[in-house]
């Protein structure tokens, strides 16, 4: 259980990115943060794994404050958490491979690690994830030589290496066409349902939240201004979200 | 831009009567703040100026023209004020030209340039042009052509020595026999001395760079003060010219390939530690994010996200170092022994000026040749090579071709390092008087002679950087279109033009200035007059080769749209052409003179005039309090230089 309280979040040039923003997840949930650019969506998913330090407020995971952990510590809770990108954010040079084995940096030996060794139970597992994705053909080619698609899949396949508890998915599909938002947000859906991975997936447009998502919040210049079931956002609700002059568009 | 005051003809006189007491008093007055500084600086930089060369150079028949375009000046800014004032045009442009003017008559008289000597001379001097056309490499003997001897010393020869001592133990030879063993000549050593230089560069360079990456520094605690440091060290060590170093390291180790090398390595390693943090500092955040937010620590990090990103950048630059290392190879030795460049200063004082001949020819082959494969290596390193395979590749040492690759590399290192003559011990026992020596150095000598002295030398360097400049830029802009190959492309006719535009330009470039100057001291005699001419040649090559690819850059789709009008070949020059590239030009013609400024205070040590001279001077005289104002004053013009170009060149792009 995720449980956030009282959360904000002022950049050092002044700008107020989240005020006061308080919200629970229950495990296995498929939460979907929805939002203008710039509500603080980005903010908010960093908060939660500390890539970016909270002003106040305090984060709450499993019973342990994540806040009030030291830098040493918050590392071991980060190993448990896996992030999605929607750069995708490969390292372009390096191989599917070295891409997807990095996942598991946080577990393995530090002196080791530097040699690029990873076991061979480590390279077993990269294979298999990256099968599950329909990746294991271009396992050992460069990661840029891929498309937007598939090296999401590449995210993903580094994502789940990690055994997460949770998954923190930053705009995964903002970059993508809507075929393949689709096919992306297929599998963190498999994910959430056969593995039991909470997901919490900041997205932009409604159709994706009605069609995947269990619960929503939705952020308004730093503020929450809605919370519950994808069904519950009306027109009305619409409007408070997104503002006045918004009209609602659909993906496919 | 400040706006001007409202056009009231009171205004206009206050100004003009401001600016007729104190140039510039009117400008500011009418708030054009920067033109009114700008005046007031020239005109008592130009005063200044005038009155300096007058004292010192003996120029009493122009002093009247001097001081006439000085009082034009004068009279422009309170024209320019008047009209400031009453919102009419200025012909700006005078303002500019006048000051312009004036500098390059001062700069005419200053570096001594004297177009009689160059013809007077022309006949005496063709024996060195004749050298050129046949420099001693080959001799025929009975029939047949031979390497000669100064082929043997240049490029290496094999001489009956006594065999080495594990010949013997194996007992393929008796004790006390010769064996036909091949030396290596001193291009083999300048060779060795700037591939081991680059190598013993990039090993300090490369941690040095972290601490110098801001956004590295600042995830550390302390980080951003280590960082500064960092910085300015390499900026200090870096402004100071690998000649001068290798004046310092001489007095350490003494004089030879070592010092040479020393000095190379440490001006390689400042500027690489730059370069490589630069690329640091501009690497993708995106994947450090990623792996972060995995749980790794920070060198997991640097080994995940940073380094696959750095490697290609790095190896770019690495290899653009080794090829500024293989010049200054050839003419580190003029100062720290070793390699060519001290071959050249020994041939020229014995007058043989076919060995000299022959050191440039052989230089210029290789350079051009290190300069091919450097270029075409960072080509392929900065596309990169997309390979497809479905199969884990197979780790290096398991393949046999890799193995016998590293340890040909392995020999090839062990050869290098002997030529360039490295031995470490002697780092470990300086010469007594070297801790003496550095705290002469430090302690500067300030007094008003040596002052003087130095600030005089240090103008005529400047002069002679400007006047190079100019005189290679106008006659590289002409030839450059000769050697643009989108020009030239045309006809048969044009494209051999092309090749051997090309091919001159390649050759020019090959050779530093410094190699240079011994023939124009031949010339027209030693001092700012010879210096001048050798920058402007390297000026010229290096410019020219940069002009050209200008022009090969620009957009083809004007020169289309012009010819479709009908436009001739000049019509098309000039209205599809040099648009485009007047803002390139001029943005390289700024980085020549950046490089030229370093390059005049270095050219003194072949005779061509400037601080370079003084330097050898003082340190030959062993004054080294005088030898450390020099190069201070070389620091310190170099890095406003520097900064004052950069601002320019920012403000064009």
């Amino acid at each position: 259980m995720l449980k956030i309280e009282n959360l904000t979040k002022v950049y050092p040039n002044g700008t107020v990115a989240l005020r006061d923003v308080s919200f629970e997840v229950a495990d296995g949930e498929f939460l979907a943060v929805i939002g203008l650019s710039g509500a603080g969506k980005s903010t908010l998913l960093r908060c939660i794994n500390r890539l970016i330090e909270p002003t106040s407020g305090r984060i709450t995971w499993n019973g342990i404050d994540l806040t009030a952990l030291s830098q040493a510590e918050m590392r071991k809770v980060r190993r448990q958490m896996g992030m999605v990108f929607q750069q995708f954010n490969l390292v372009k040079r390096s191989s599917v491979m070295t891409n997807v084995l990095s996942g598991r940096l946080g577990y393995v030996s530090p002196y080791q690690s530097l040699f690029n060794y990873f076991s061979a139970d480590d390279h077993a597992r990269a294979l298999k994830n990256l099968e599950r994705l329909g990746l294991r053909d271009k396992a050992y080619v460069r990661a840029d030589s891929l498309s937007g698609g598939q090296q999401q899949r590449v995210g993903i396949a580094r994502a789940l290496m990690q055994e997460p508890k949770l998954i923190l998915a930053d705009e995964p599909v903002a970059s993508l066409d809507p075929v393949l938002s689709h096919s992306i947000l297929k599998y963190l859906e498999q994910m959430n349902k056969e593995d039991g991975i909470t997901v919490l997936c900041s997205l932009h447009f409604l159709d994706l939240v009605h069609r995947y998502s269990t619960r929503a919040i939705g952020l308004k210049e730093g503020r929450i201004v809605f919370q519950g079931l994808p069904q519950e956002i009306d027109d009305v609700q619409f409007k408070t979200i997104f503002g006045q002059e918004a009209e609602r568009v659909t993906i496919l | 831009m400040d706006t001007s005051a409202p056009p009231r003809s009171q205004n206009a006189l206050l100004a003009s009567v401001l600016s007729l007491l104190i140039p510039g008093a009117g400008q500011l007055y009418l708030r054009k703040r920067q033109r009114g500084i700008a005046i007031l600086a020239g005109v008592l930089v130009l005063a200044y100026l005038i009155n300096w060369a007058l004292k010192n150079f003996g120029v009493e028949e122009i002093a009247g023209w001097l001081w006439l375009l000085f009082a034009l000046f004068w009279a422009w800014n309170i024209f320019d004020a008047y009209r400031l004032a009453r919102a009419q045009t200025t012909y700006g442009w005078l303002g500019l030209l006048l000051p312009v003017v004036i500098i390059y008559v001062i700069g005419w008289h200053v570096t001594d340039i004297n177009p009689d000597r160059l013809v007077t001379r022309f006949k005496d001097v063709q024996v060195v042009f004749r050298a050129l056309v046949y420099p001693d490499l080959f001799t025929q003997e009975g029939g047949t052509w031979q390497p000669s001897e100064n082929f043997g010393d240049i490029i290496g020869k094999i001489v009956e020595r006594p065999a080495p001592h594990w010949l013997v133990q194996l007992g393929l030879v008796p004790e006390g026999a010769k064996v036909p063993t091949p030396v290596l000549g001193k291009m083999a050593e300048t060779i060795a001395i700037g591939l081991m230089a680059t190598f013993l560069a990039i090993i300090f360079a490369i941690p040095l760079s972290f601490f110098a990456a801001h956004n590295i520094m600042s995830r550390v605690p302390g980080g951003t003060v280590i960082y500064y440091a960092m910085r300015t060290f390499l900026n200090v060590v870096r402004s100071v010219d690998t000649i001068i170093w290798g004046l310092i390291i001489v007095v350490w180790v003494g004089l030879g390939s070592f010092a040479g090398t020393l000095a190379l390595t440490i001006h390689s390693i400042a500027a690489l530690g730059k370069l490589y943090s630069e690329e640091v500092e501009h690497i993708d955040p995106g994947p450090i994010e990623a792996i972060t937010a995995t749980g790794a620590n920070l060198l997991q990090i640097i080994r995940y996200a940073v380094i696959p990103q750095i490697v290609p950048p790095f190896l770019a630059y690495t290899l653009l170092r080794w090829d500024i290392n293989m010049r200054m190879a050839t003419v580190v030795g003029f100062v720290a022994g070793g390699g060519i460049g001290f071959f050249v200063v020994e041939t020229i004082r014995k007058g043989g000026y076919e060995q000299y001949a022959a050191a440039l020819w052989v230089v210029a082959i290789v350079i051009i040749l290190v300069d091919y494969v450097s270029a075409k290596w960072r080509a392929r390193i900065l596309a990169g090579e997309v390979k497809v395979s479905t199969e884990a590749p197979k780790p290096f040492y398991t393949s046999l071709r890799a193995l016998v690759l590293l340890a040909i590399g392995l020999a090839f290192f062990v050869l290098c390092w002997q030529l360039a003559q490295i031995d470490l011990r002697k780092l470990f026992e300086p010469a007594p008087t070297f801790v003496k020596v550095v705290r002469d150095f430090v302690a500067l000598d300030l007094s008003p002679d040596v002052f003087d002295t130095v600030l005089k030398q240090m103008l005529i360097t400047i002069f002679q950087a400007l006047l190079a400049t100019t005189l290679g830029g106008l006659a590289a802009v002409p030839f450059s279109f000769l050697a643009a190959r989108n020009l030239m492309g045309a006809s048969p006719l044009s494209l051999v033009l092309y090749y051997l535009a090309r091919g001159a330009l390649n050759v020019l470039r090959s050779i530093e200035a410094l190699l240079y100057v011994a023939i124009f001291v031949f010339w027209v005699g030693i001092g700012p007059f010879a210096g001048m001419l050798a920058l402007a040649i390297t000026t010229f090559a290096l410019i020219g080769k940069l002009f050209s690819e200008a022009i090969e850059n620009i957009d083809p789709g004007p020169m289309e749209a012009i010819a479709a009008t009908g436009a001739t070949g000049l019509q098309k020059i000039v209205y599809a052409i040099l648009p485009q590239i007047i803002p390139p030009f001029i943005s390289y013609l700024i980085y020549q003179w950046d490089i030229n400024i370093r390059v005049a205070t270095i050219v003194g040590f072949a005779g061509g005039g400037g601080v370079g001279l003084l330097l050898n001077t003082y340190f030959g005289m062993l004054q080294y309090h005088k030898a450390g104002t020099v190069v201070a004053a070389i620091v310190i013009v170099v890095a406003i230089m520097d900064f004052a170009s950069a601002k320019i060149r920012e403000r064009l792009v």
